[in-house]
């Protein structure tokens, strides 16, 4: 269980693996930290790292739009409060009933083929959502390298046997 | 016979030399090109690029084929390298085949000083430049920003930059688009992307972007050379970033938009990333309208680094940068998408032109190319490694018939970031820079240092041979670095 780094000509990608999505998803994130700071190990040990904390709460049409928006959101917090979000934790992690539509409108009356609209409203009225936390380092404190952002190419999110698997490629 | 190359499954066919077809077979909309010597096609086809260029000639309006250039290597969606171009009424434009960092790209700046000017300063020089031009994370921008400046830069780029006094009537007169896209509009920036990019306006960041002085060693054209104010041995300053956190948030944000407006248009790409939206769709309009506020932003943010810059040589020198004439070149954009004219089967047509980790390179006599240079064709500047240079170019003949008007960005990198930090040791390569090689480098961390190590870049003397020997991209002169800062 946690994260891998692996090769990427490029960029970077993360390997991750978890007992819950809660747990694949914090480690995900410990895989972002990873990525821009080479000090593993205090990424392994939380608490005793300060007191700044990052506190987030998410929501998304799908799972993996939703960890595609958590990971968004703490590059965001990295960039606008100048920490680095390690030591990362999932409180909550669940699907439910939207109290708004999140699906926007579907494609359709946009010039594109009609017959491939409404497939995008099939999951509008329920969505998923998260709860997360992390110890918050200030990057004037440490040697960190920028991850510019999150994206969708190879994403990998499944359960396989009786744990969760992903595979996420940053830009760098 | 046709000659073919095999690569895991996919096989080329050569149409001419250094040009290789991949058919359009199955749900392809048009066969791919790869513009590569064998050597390089070699490399190319050692990750996932081929791959990546099959999956985007299933973009809509994709035109004539999807194009791979002589530095292509994996990226994310698009492969880095590639040219795209959609039809502009019927087919799409496409944040994720332009990249996170909008306008990443590349400027030259000149000078009257020579490498002897420079001999036993190189220290003071490095250690300056550093201390002035903010780097890495965290390190904030050369200006500070409110809600109003941020605005005016989105919208008026290097116009605004020129106002506020970082700028000469120079520096927009040898940019392209005169460093003003036009069609910028503050409003389609979100404001979470306008909280990320207000304290970077005027910073490198980190990965690959740095900033070199360089001397240069090899003039091929004299005359072009002339023209572009070229001499061997001279002095130039050499300027490699893009657009920050407010570039990569707004591709973001528009990808996100894709996905939940147009996911039947997704669904029927074969990678996510590739995510496109309908020319001629409300939201088409506004990320055109928000990647060129995000251009603009890139601009000001090279014109800022290069006025500091300016700035650190008067310092270290004594005197007046306007007396060592540090005048900018050219400066030019690596991942964008641009509605340009271009001729396809003998019709003029309006295309969205995409170059994600390409450069356009339009010939002598284009309208678009700016006048100090028309009679030549316009300068491009391809950056290399620390160890092995950098080249000045110009757009070739072929180069509108070839590759809608483009050519390659860089080296391209052979190794991964993970590889290379294993194989590299930073401060070893520091060291052997500056002793073997006369290259002081200056970097926030020795991790960037490793990951950015000569040795994991392909062999850009080799892609730039392929660009003249194609004529899309003719050499002009060669550089090698001096000083190098980065993240």
């Amino acid at each position: 269980m946690g994260y891998v780094l692996r090769d990427h000509t490029a960029d970077v990608a993360v390997e991750a693996t978890g007992a819950s999505l809660e747990e694949t998803f914090a480690a995900v994130a410990n895989g972002l930290a990873a990525a821009g700071w080479d000090e593993e190990a205090p990424i392994e040990a939380p608490g005793t790292l300060g007191e700044e904390t990052v506190d987030l709460e998410v929501r998304a049409e799908s799972r993996e739009a939703l960890l595609f928006d958590y990971l968004d959101e703490l590059i965001y917090e990295r960039d606008v409060r100048n920490v680095l979000p390690v030591a990362n934790r999932v409180d909550r992690l669940e699907q439910s009933e939207s109290p708004d539509v999140m699906g926007e409108d579907a494609d359709g009356g946009e010039g594109s083929d009609p017959s491939k609209s409404g497939d995008a409203t099939d999951s509008a009225a329920l969505e998923w959502s998260l709860s997360a936390t992390a110890t918050a380092i200030p990057l004037d404190s440490i040697d960190a390298r920028e991850v510019k952002a999150v994206t969708y190419s190879e994403m990998r999110l499944e359960q396989v046997e009786d744990r969760w698997e992903a595979y996420v490629v940053f830009d760098v | 016979m046709t000659e073919t190359f095999d690569a895991d499954g996919i096989t080329l066919e050569r149409v001419e030399e250094y040009v290789w077809e991949l058919p359009a077979t199955g749900s392809m909309r048009v066969p791919a090109r790869v513009f590569a010597s064998r050597a390089l096609l070699e490399e190319i086809s050692g990750d996932r690029t081929l791959e990546q260029l099959r999956n985007a000639t299933h973009l809509p309006g994709i035109t004539n084929y999807a194009i791979c250039m002589p530095d292509g290597h994996q990226g994310y969606g698009f492969p880095v390298g590639g040219v795209g171009a959609m039809d502009a009424e019927d087919g799409c434009i496409s944040p994720g085949s332009v990249g996170y960092d909008i306008n990443c790209g590349v400027r030259m700046m000149r000078t009257n000083l020579t490498h002897e000017d420079l001999a036993g300063r190189e220290r003071d020089l490095v250690d300056a430049l550093f201390e002035a031009v903010p780097s890495g994370l965290g390190g904030g921008g050369i200006v500070e920003t409110d809600v109003g400046t941020i605005e005016a830069i989105l919208e008026r780029g290097v116009d605004w930059a020129l106002e506020a006094g970082y700028a000469v009537r120079a520096d927009l007169e040898h940019c392209e688009d005169e460093g003003m896209r036009e069609g910028a509009d503050a409003d389609a920036v979100s404001q979470k992307a306008k909280d990320r990019g207000k304290n970077q306006v005027g910073s490198l960041g980190s990965g690959n972007h740095f900033l070199e002085v360089q001397r240069v060693t090899d003039i091929f054209d004299e005359t072009v050379g002339e023209a572009f104010g070229l001499e061997s041995d001279q002095i130039v300053v050499l300027i490699h970033c893009g657009s920050r956190g407010l570039g990569h948030q707004t591709c973001t944000d528009y990808l996100r938009k894709i996905e939940r407006q147009h996911g039947g248009l997704l669904n029927q790409l074969p990678d996510k990333e590739l995510a496109a939206a309908p020319a001629g769709s409300q939201l088409a309009e506004e990320y055109y309208a928000a990647m060129n506020a995000a251009i603009n932003y890139a601009w000001v943010n090279r014109q800022l680094i290069m006025h500091r810059t300016r700035e650190v040589f008067a310092d270290v020198f004594g005197r007046p940068w306007e007396s060592m004439e540090m005048e900018l070149l050219y400066d030019v954009a690596h991942n964008i998408a641009k509605k340009e004219t271009h001729t396809v089967e003998g019709e003029e047509r309006e295309l969205f032109v995409h170059r994600k980790g390409a450069t356009r390179a339009f010939p002598a006599g284009h309208p678009d190319v700016p006048r100090a240079y028309r009679d030549v064709g316009q300068p491009v500047i391809i950056p290399g490694s620390m160890g092995a240079g950098s080249y000045v170019l110009r757009g070739g003949d072929r180069s509108l018939e070839l590759t809608f008007g483009s050519t390659a960005h860089g080296a391209g990198r052979l190794m991964s970031r993970t590889q290379a930090k294993d194989e590299y040791w930073g401060e070893d390569v520091r060291d052997d820079l500056e002793s073997g090689r006369g290259v002081y480098v200056k970097a926030q961390s020795g991790a960037t240092i490793a990951e950015e190590a000569p040795g994991v870049y392909k062999d850009v003397d080799e892609v730039v041979r392929v660009s003249d020997a194609l004529g899309i991209g003719d050499r002009v002169a060669r550089t090698f670095p001096v000083c190098n800062i980065k993240g």
